[in-house]
């Protein structure tokens, strides 16, 4: 267990790491700030302090590639990307059919700086972790409703691997709960940020004399925000646990929790914001196109919540709750 | 002991005694048997040791973490044992005596309510006086070493259940708002007191209105200060939104649990199971942290109102589920499931009313969370 004192410190620097403009500063600067190696020996516990901030901050990297690449036991630097499985889903990217690679998936901002990715592969019904030359691969950047977030489309056939490793389904399914957790709290760090501005805007905008904060309907509105964006951190708190290990059943349920209350914090802002929330000069619209991306990757909540209540239905009983 | 240990010991004494402590006539008992059935578990928990535990030993319990009492309540909610509600009004009334009664009262009184020898309502809101809370009007006159109760109150929980009551009432001037409130512990059994149960929308007298016509509390008993009723009542509400909503929650996740296993295939949407499924967990979460703070000894305050929002929304949806997936066992159903669901879910609706409405919850949020300001 960190610290809190080592958290503290470590908060700070990864805080102030997301202030800068360009990825390849950010990412210079959490090399600089230890974020791999604080990775490593602390485990999950670093994943809150580095997520939640760089959501706050509309900030992208190569941190979540960090992440996955090392919850599969292979080396994470920044030369290295991981693809992301496609948008909305969590199947693997990769295909060995024939003796040839298959690829269609997501790549991060890191993607088009990385001289190697590392990729998720199934060969005959097992898995396999695939390391390639980024040169091998097509990749495009995806504009869609967040571009700053860069991330970009990655497809190839008949991919060359320069190194592969088994992986058993339940090492995939731990590093996917680990990202998935990541990915809740970049949403919770967003949902935040949205509140904070819905916030400012409803103490200082003055309508009939007052601030419109002073409106029931519009405190009610940042209530549901608080108690969306609170019950979210509970979920995804309680996913990451004490222990090294994610559950991958909460983290799931943390993930769909995540997104989803982040669509409601960003309903209810982009209301109390009202005209200036609609434009491109208010920071608002950043956020709103991060949550609405940030949904779609590794699961998004609608797919994971409807499986869940599959898988549910089938086993005809609830999951044990985390004991007190 | 620990969590750990307590938590072993329970569950086997529970495993043991499950027979004797599982109500007579199942699920559709009438209120006087819950109530009847409610002491049986209590005395029984109590003499076993269990129910002693996180408890201060000047009133009667074993000492030990506040944790110990939340595993209880979801123990015996989980079982199917207790309902809830009626159950964990201990968790409201019992902090409220230990820190506001003399001790020498809270002494004498307290382990009455924990053994389930006596059961004790609480006598806040009145007939103006709903969400408004500072603004009752319940007269309390001094008279030599008595006050002099006149007024009404209601939606007073088990009334005519309970031997005492802890009473909210003015003793300021009619304007004095907040700072003319006292609390006192009153004899139900006191001259002058009427009792009038009401029959709720889920057919059970589940709450009362209660008449006082000059009636005598000794000045002994007093809880805090004179005047001082307003910090009694905020210090006993967020105790209402932590142990007993942690009980809730077990309570509705054997429910969910309940229905999984028996609804027909088909029934539910899978997409609408697991969202709330995943609000279940998500309140969970949240009061867990609610639990260790408590334990820790940090004082609850307003961001309890959060716990409140979340297990009223979710009871809410847990039973709008129900109702998807069951809905000709609550419209028409008339055995002893059917009547259980329907029961639940009228009753569910009222989730977002008691102790501290949605709306009195959001305010608080607003103001104290969000820093919002006052309203207006």
């Amino acid at each position: 267990m960190m610290d809190a004192e080592t958290a503290e410190l470590l908060a700070e620097s990864l805080g102030r790491a997301f202030r800068h403009e360009s990825v390849a500063a950010v990412e210079a600067s959490l090399a600089e700030v230890g974020w791999r190696e604080a990775l490593q020996e602390e485990g999950a516990a670093v994943i809150p302090l580095l997520f939640t901030r760089q959501g706050a901050a509309n900030a992208t990297s190569g941190a979540l590639d960090d992440l996955l690449t090392a919850a599969l036991g292979l080396p994470a630097d920044p030369g290295t990307a991981f693809v992301l499985p496609e948008f909305g889903t969590y199947g693997t990217p990769g295909r060995v059919q024939d003796g040839g690679l298959t690829v269609r998936g997501l790549g991060t901002a890191r993607m088009p700086s990385a001289a190697r990715a590392v990729l998720l592969a199934e060969r005959d019904g097992a898995l396999q972790a695939i390391t390639v030359e980024t040169g091998g691969l097509c990749t495009r950047p995806v504009g869609g409703v967040d571009p700053r977030l860069g991330l970009v489309a990655v497809e190839g056939q008949g991919v060359l691997a320069s190194g592969s490793t088994a992986v058993t389904p339940a090492a995939w399914e731990n590093a996917l709960a680990s990202g998935r957790v990541a990915v809740a709290y970049e949403l919770i760090g967003a949902s935040r940020a949205m509140l904070r501005l819905a916030r400012e805007h409803a103490v200082t905008r003055i309508q009939f004399g007052r601030p419109i904060g002073t409106f029931q309907a519009v405190r009610h509105r940042l209530a549901e925000c608080l108690v969306a964006i609170e019950s979210a951190e509970a979920a995804a708190a309680i996913a990451l646990g004490t222990g090294d290990r994610v559950s991958p059943l909460l983290a799931g349920m943390a993930k769909s929790l995540a997104g989803r209350n982040a669509r409601t914090v960003a309903r209810h802002c982009q209301q109390v914001l009202a005209g200036v929330g609609f434009t491109d000069e208010h920071d608002f619209h950043h956020y709103f196109r991060r949550v609405l991306t940030l949904d779609g990757l590794l699961g998004d909540a609608r797919t994971l919540t409807r499986e869940l209540g599959e898988e549910l239905l089938r086993d005809r009983r609830l999951p044990a709750a985390p004991p007190l | 002991m620990d969590l750990q240990e307590f938590r072993t010991g329970l569950d086997a004494w529970l495993d043991e005694h499950e027979p004797e402590l599982r109500a007579e006539s199942g699920p559709d008992l009438t209120l006087d048997e819950e109530m009847e059935h409610l002491s049986k578990v209590k005395r029984m928990t109590y003499d076993a040791g269990w129910m002693r535990r996180g408890w201060p030993e000047r009133v009667g319990g074993l000492g030990g973490s506040t944790l110990m009492r939340a595993y209880l309540g979801e123990a015996l909610a989980s079982r199917d044992l207790i309902e809830p509600g009626v159950y964990s009004m201990t968790e409201v009334l019992a902090p409220t005596m230990i820190e506001f009664a003399r001790p020498e009262l809270a002494a004498e009184m307290v382990p009455r309510l924990l053994r389930g020898d006596e059961t004790w309502c609480q006598g806040f809101s009145e007939p103006s006086t709903g969400s408004n809370l500072g603004s009752l009007s319940c007269r309390a006159r001094r008279d030599g070493d008595a006050w002099r109760v006149t007024g009404q109150k209601v939606w007073t929980s088990l009334a005519q259940y309970a031997h005492r009551c802890v009473l909210l009432t003015r003793t300021g001037s009619p304007e004095s708002s907040h700072r003319g409130i006292t609390a006192m512990f009153v004899d139900m059994d006191s001259p002058g007191i009427t009792v009038r149960p009401i029959r709720a929308i889920h057919g059970r007298d589940e709450f009362c209105e209660v008449f006082f016509d000059d009636v005598r509390v000794p000045v002994d008993r007093t809880l805090g200060e004179v005047g001082g009723g307003w910090a009694v009542a905020m210090d006993l509400l967020p105790y209402e939104r932590s142990t007993s909503l942690w009980h809730r929650g077990a309570y509705l996740r054997q429910r969910l649990g309940r229905l999984l296993a028996t609804v027909p295939d088909g029934a539910i949407d899978p997409g609408d199971l697991g969202e709330v499924v995943q609000m279940v967990f998500a309140f969970h979460a949240r009061s867990r942290g609610t639990q260790h703070r408590m334990a820790r000894g940090e004082r609850l305050g307003p961001e309890t109102s959060i716990d409140k929002v979340l297990l009223a929304t979710t009871e809410q949806a847990v039973f709008d589920l129900v109702a998807d997936a069951v809905p000709t066992a609550i419209a028409i159903g008339d055995d002893a499931d059917g009547d259980r669901w329907r029961t639940e879910f009228l009753y569910s609706r009222a989730a977002t009313i008691y102790g501290g409405s949605a709306e009195i919850q959001r305010n608080i949020i607003a103001r104290r969370l969000l820093d919002l300001g006052t309203e207006r």
